[in-house]
């Protein structure tokens, strides 16, 4: 009893929770989100429309919100985007979940779910939507993506076999996602340089290792100038050293530059060893070697023709000295991710190692366009013309603003946007399970095809479902006597499945829109669901002979918790069932690199018609419920996009004109312009399921009150 | 433990700006901005409880370093305006006030945001737009060729800053002062690309200003003592220098990780001494006459140097290493022997000068692009404020080097713009809003509030009850005094506009500034003939200007953007 309060309490805390950050959060989500003002201990100021940074910011104290948080910043580090969105559709998801739990408290919905009710009050419902919500992550998600959604995907590329990207698409993502991470005064300028960017950067080979690049040196390759205007902001070719020159002699022509990671003067002794003065002879003698030596390797280089010497320790005096006789210009203090830059735009790498100067060996030198000093409001830098290589030229983003905070704000938007890219430059893969061989995938795609129509004539639609059936059963006649024997049993469950799938859409209306259609097809769908059943089943069977045992105890694991809660008086039959039938066919699939979708919640509202269709469709009654959910939960995010719309672009007249169009197989008009990635609209659906199977999966948070330290300890492992 | 203590969570509140406590901080800050504005403007005395230093200043970067401000918004505008001045030097305050007024304005007008930043974005571009364009009616061109319009921007700097306390004949001898300097750092034969030289300002304090004196070179400030010792050179041809960056005190440089072992008897100061006197040698015989050294010169060495006539003068520090690497054209050494004949530099001569209270060396150069304008003023305080000013005039003429251009100054642009942008806003409306999803009224609001944000920045021009007009015509400022008696003649009232382009004397028709008058068009294309007569106009720079007015609209725009403030309490 205790824990189950404390399991229904959770989710309420939750949900609490979630209202909070969504309350923070929504302020700044879409092309109308506003900006967050952030003090940080040290008293700087930073300017923030990311989400992620505004929840680390207010660091939080609840343990489930810290949970979330962490959730967030995961899902952020590799996608770079969503995590606004992600707060709304966890609070939705949230939200859906505890309205079931309210009306099952409601007197007068009691009746309707009488006989499921007393199964829901058991102790692990919400261990068991977790994993309701595990499996249609893992089996059910990828397969409504590849059948269903992929027709409505638009490619980024122009061509998409030598995936060439025309500049007009890519504005219109880029200006989509800086939408809503920049101040809505600058976002077109920043999208227009984040584009020049690219385009200058790229070559016709460059592909996915250029992201990889920028993402990994993004510090490096950016300038930040305060004080000036934003719209002084710009893109110059070469690479900027956040240092002066030690020496600067200006050069023109052939330039070649060498590294260093040593000082290149010899010392008396190196580590580990012992000099021995034995008189003050000796000593002016070795100085003098000293002397000469550096003074060899300096005119050496010269002879090299190299005129950069660039360092990443202090050199001594002696060498800056030579070097400026010789007319060698001289960076010290390099960081080590400046070294690694260069020696990656740079093939082979201009690395001379220590030892070869005792030799007076240099050969790995390279050529440098020029290299001159170059200064942003009367502060200099370097200012280096590197040549990169096939497939990355070198440029650098100098970003100014007035302030320091809404610089960090843009880099961090340009940061999050090449994240973006990178995986939108990804293909992804796509696993699931369809419950059908390949006869019955396509018949079924008919029916969902056509489930907008079958409401009409339900008679030509049985008889589709029922002509494969009829073939499968003349194949596999040695499965034949156990199928029919399970089919007796099966026809006493249905009439509570289709009590359920009542059940589910009386208790979902938080969408008045679908309601509707689904209180209308509920009728036919009687009908439908009886005969859906035979052919299913039968194919499970068929499918069963020829899969692994390994993979159907996995999965039998899954559908046994998920059938426990479905029926609890007919456990041994159906757990028996499904165990026997049950055999899935698992399909891999792939979602091609560079698919998009136009913005404005249209990825929201497919996956939720097609939820919706499948919810229909489908017999478990935690599949449909939660289908249900996350359809009706993905709506939410459109509807907080168009909050401030009214007339012909308020949320209900794009809905309805969007389902309109999927029924009628029309496509689908965008009321905005751009563009925004599939793959991360899929990796933020898969991470919020994921955060919100961790949130379910908690029965209680207790709050220990000892050292901060143990209490960490504690968040950890609870988190994992 | 301390380090794992678990955070505090933060603050988080909504919708800032209409909170009381914002508007009160804001307006505290605005009323000690604008009290401060223009030449009649207030000074701040800025003082630490805990004792220290008294600063008295009128000067937005003087003022805003100084002032503790808490509240994250403010610490935006302050941070911006700060930021403005750091690469500017000019327009602070404008920036500041303009920046307080137009956030000002549009609360209560009823507008979203979203309106509110598109608008005023679309005016802002309106404004450069017209300030860039030929056909702009406010500013001139700058003429290089003679200096009157140069001392005109000096003098306007000088005089919008009276906590510097300088007469009017103390303001003509500065302003010529730094002119001077200004031009001592052009390159005489320049080619292409011209680098400047550099000003070096030596404070000279308890001096009358008057005393204040620019010369070609570099000065060393020495004790007398040292000075006496020194002898003289006299030489007719260019005195070759030696510029050290490595000490030359005998100490041992770095020996490497490893350790190393010196046998009894051996002394390495001896050893290090005699390499030292054989640099001495190598000087002597090269026909060195002066030594330089950054750091310290060993007293044998600078003894033998001595006895050979070679004027040795250490600890010259780092920061007059770079004028003095340019001046002479030597390669700072940094070694200890077999020093390459190409790292030798020149200077014409080297004397001996006393001012005030202070001796220094003076380095006089071939070539002169640095110079040292010696700057007195009677107090530590005042001299501060003048050495401020002195750089901002500095820096400005620099930047009008760039855009030679200057803005009319004395309130003059921002009335004639808020004339402009009025008139265009009613004539032409649909060519502002384009594709917008802005209505007319909106934009009328908007330009409404952003015009009288600009007029109210020169409003606070006037400190003492003076009222302020600007005619119909060009839309320029005109200041009555307090006193005057109200009378229908303005023309007997009125001498000059604010700039001092026009006088009285024409035609014109005045109305107050704050009152509601009709939109007009301002006299746009300046005739060249009325800039060429006036001789002492007053003027802003339009580098500064331009910037800090885009730096004033997107401060403001980022400021009404936010709808939380989360405040880390850690």
């Amino acid at each position: 009893m205790l824990s189950s309060m404390a399991a229904a309490g959770s989710v309420k805390a939750a949900l609490q929770v979630a209202e909070v950050l969504e309350a923070i959060v929504s302020c700044c989500v879409g092309p109308e989100g506003r900006q967050v003002l952030c003090t940080k201990p040290t008293g700087e100021v930073l300017l923030s429309r990311n989400g992620g940074r505004l929840l680390e910011a207010l660091h939080l104290q609840h343990p489930i919100a810290r949970m979330i948080v962490d959730c967030v910043s995961s899902h952020l580090k590799t996608t770079g985007d969503g995590a606004k969105t992600f707060i709304i559709f966890l609070c939705h998801l949230l939200r859906g979940l505890h309205a079931i739990t309210d009306r099952e408290k409601d007197p007068l919905m009691y009746e309707n779910i009488q006989t499921h009710g007393r199964h829901w009050k058991n102790c692990c419902q919400w261990k068991f939507i977790s994993q309701a919500l595990v499996t249609f992550q893992t089996q059910i998600l990828d397969g409504i993506m590849d059948q269903y959604l992929s027709r409505h995907f638009l490619s980024i590329f122009s061509s998409a076999k030598e995936r060439t990207l025309c500049r007009s698409s890519l504005e219109l993502l880029l200006e989509a996602y800086f939408c809503g991470r920049v101040g809505r005064n600058n976002h077109k300028f920043i999208s227009q340089l984040m584009c020049d960017y690219f385009f200058k950067c790229m070559t016709c080979k460059s592909g996915i290792d250029v992201f990889e690049l920028v993402d990994d040196y993004f510090v490096e390759l950016n300038v930040g100038v305060t004080g000036l205007p934003v719209s002084d902001s710009r893109i110059i070719a070469g690479l900027v050293l956040q240092k002066d020159f030690s020496v600067y002699c200006p050069a023109d022509g052939d330039i070649r530059m060498v590294i260093v990671t040593e000082t290149i003067q010899p010392l008396f002794s190196t580590s580990g060893s012992e000099f021995i003065l034995n008189s003050e002879a000796q000593f002016q003698t070795s100085q003098f070697w000293i002397m000469e030596k550096t003074k060899a390797i300096m005119k050496h280089l010269r002879r090299q023709n190299v005129k950069l010497l660039l360092s990443s320790v202090k050199q001594p005096d002696l060498v800056i000295y030579y070097a400026g006789v010789n007319g060698i210009s001289v960076v010290e203090c390099l960081s080590s991710e400046e070294v690694s830059l260069i020696r990656r735009i740079i093939d082979p790498s201009p690395f001379v190692p220590p030892q070869a100067f005792s030799q007076c060996e240099i050969s790995n030198t390279a050529l440098v366009k020029f290299c001159k000093p170059l200064i942003l409001r009367s502060k200099r830098y370097v200012h280096l013309g590197l040549i990169g290589t096939c497939t990355f030229i070198p440029h650098c983003v100098v970003l100014c603003g007035p302030v320091q905070g809404l610089i960090e704000q843009h880099e961090n938007a340009l940061h999050g946007a090449f994240k973006m890219l990178r995986q939108l430059f990804k293909d992804l893969d796509l696993n699931y399970v369809t419950q059908t061989s390949d006869q019955n995938g396509t018949s079924s795609l008919f029916l969902y095809k056509n489930s907008g129509e079958s409401y009409q004539a339900p008679d030509t639609g049985k008889g589709s479902i029922q002509r494969p059936y009829q073939d499968t059963v003349v194949e596999n006649k040695d499965e034949l006597e156990k199928t029919q024997t399970y089919l007796k049993v099966h026809s006493n469950l249905v009439i509570s499945d289709v009590e359920l799938e009542t059940y589910i859409s009386y208790s979902t209306p938080t969408d008045t829109f679908q309601t509707d259609e689904t209180l209308k097809c509920l009728s036919l769908e009687r009908n439908r669901l009886t005969d859906d059943y035979e052919p299913l089943l039968k194919n499970n069977s068929t499918a069963y002979s020829t899969r692994g045992n390994n993979r159907i105890d996995i999965s039998y694991e899954n559908l046994q918790a998920t059938n426990i809660t479905r029926k609890g008086s007919m456990l041994p039959v159906s757990c028996k069932l499904q165990n026997m039938g049950t055999s899935q066919s698992y399909l891999s699939s792939s979602m091609p690199a560079g698919c998009v979708l136009p913005v404005g919640g249209n990825f929201e509202i497919l996956l939720h018609y097609y939820l919706l269709n499948y919810a229909k469709k489908c017999h478990q009654s935690e599949e449909t419920m939660v289908s249900m959910i996350i359809a009706n939960a993905l709506l939410g995010i459109p509807r907080a996009l168009y909050k401030s719309k009214t007339g012909k672009y308020s949320f209900p007249h794009i809905y309805i004109r969007a389902v309109h169009a999927l029924q009628t197989n029309q496509p689908l008009v965008s009321s905005q312009t751009g563009l925004e990635s599939v793959t991360g609209k899929y990796q933020l659906l898969t991470s919020v399921l994921q955060c919100l199977t961790k949130i379910l999966t908690i029965d209680l948070v207790i709050t220990v009150k000892r050292h901060p330290q143990k209490v960490h300890n504690q968040d950890s492992e609870d988190e994992l | 433990m301390s380090r794992l203590e678990a955070k505090k969570p933060s603050l988080c509140k909504s919708e800032p700006l209409t909170t009381e406590r914002v508007r009160t901080t804001l307006s505290v800050l605005k009323r000690i901005v604008t009290s401060c504005y223009g030449p009649s403007g207030r000074l701040k005395q800025l003082h630490n409880g805990f004792g220290g230093y008294v600063c008295t200043t009128s000067q937005s970067s003087a003022l805003l370093s100084h002032l503790l401000v808490t509240h994250p918004i403010l610490k935006i505008l302050t941070t911006s305006v700060q930021n403005h001045v750091s690469s500017f030097s000019d327009c602070g305050l404008f920036t500041a006030i303009l920046c307080c007024n137009l956030i000002e304005n549009v609360q209560g007008l009823g507008l979203t945001p979203t309106t509110v930043i598109r608008l005023n974005k679309h005016l802002l571009s309106l404004c450069i737009s017209y300030l860039k364009s030929e056909t702009c009616g406010c500013r001139i061109p700058v003429d290089f060729s003679s200096t009157q319009i140069l001392l005109c921007l000096v003098r306007s700097i000088l005089t919008s800053k009276p906590a510097c306390m300088l007469t009017r004949k103390e303001t003509e001898h500065v302003s010529a002062l730094i002119l001077r300097a200004f031009l001592l750092t052009i390159p005489e034969n320049a080619e292409g690309h011209i680098i400047l030289g550099k000003s070096l300002i030596v404070p000279l304090k308890d001096q009358r200003v008057i005393d204040s004196i620019v010369l070609p070179g570099i000065l060393i400030e020495m004790s007398e003592v040292q000075l006496m010792r020194l002898l003289p050179i006299k030489k007719s041809t260019a005195l070759k220098v030696a510029l050290f960056c490595t000490t030359l005190s005998g100490d041992i440089s770095d020996t490497g990780e490893g350790t190393v072992v010196v046998s009894y008897g051996v002394s390495l100061e001896n050893a290090v001494l005699d390499q030292l006197l054989n640099l001495g040698r190598q000087l002597v015989s090269d026909h060195v006459d002066l030594v330089l050294c950054q750091k310290v010169i060993h007293p044998s060495l600078k003894q033998f140097l001595n006895m050979h006539r070679v004027i040795a003068i250490d600890r010259i520090g780092v920061t007059l290493m770079e004028p003095l690497t340019k001046m002479t054209g030597t390669q700072p050494i940094g070694s200890l022997g077999s020093i390459s004949p190409n790292s030798y530099g020149s200077v014409k001569d080297v004397c001996t000068a006393k001012f005030g209270s202070k001796h220094f060396f003076h380095l006089i150069p071939n070539e002169a692009t640095i110079c040292s304008l010696l700057l007195c003023n009677r107090n530590d305080t005042a001299w501060d404020e003048l050495k401020l000013t002195c750089q901002t005039a500095l820096h400005v003429l620099q930047l009008t080097l760039k855009e030679p251009w200057a803005l009319l100054g004395g309130g003059c642009t921002e009335t004639h713009l808020a004339a402009y942008i009025r008139h265009k806003t009613h004539k032409d409306p649909e060519s502002i809003l384009k594709d917008d999803e802005c209505t007319q009224t909106e934009l009328q609001l908007i330009a409404e509030a952003f015009c009288s944000a600009l007029e109210s920045v020169v409003g606070s021009l006037e400190h003492d009850g003076g009222e302020i007009l600007t005619d119909m015509k060009y839309g320029h400022l005109w200041s009555v005094q307090a006193d005057s008696p109200c009378v229908a003649n303005w023309q007997d009232l009125l001498s000059q506009c604010g700039c001092g382009l026009y006088n009285s004397q024409e035609e014109l028709s005045w109305s107050f500034l704050r009152s509601t008058h009709h939109p007009f068009v301002p006299q746009t294309c300046l005739p060249h003939e009325a800039v060429g007569s006036a001789s002492n106009l007053t003027l802003d720079c339009l580098t500064a200007k331009l910037s800090g007015l885009q730096v004033a609209v997107e401060t403001a725009n980022l400021i009404l953007d936010l709808s939380y403030v989360i405040e880390d309490k850690n």
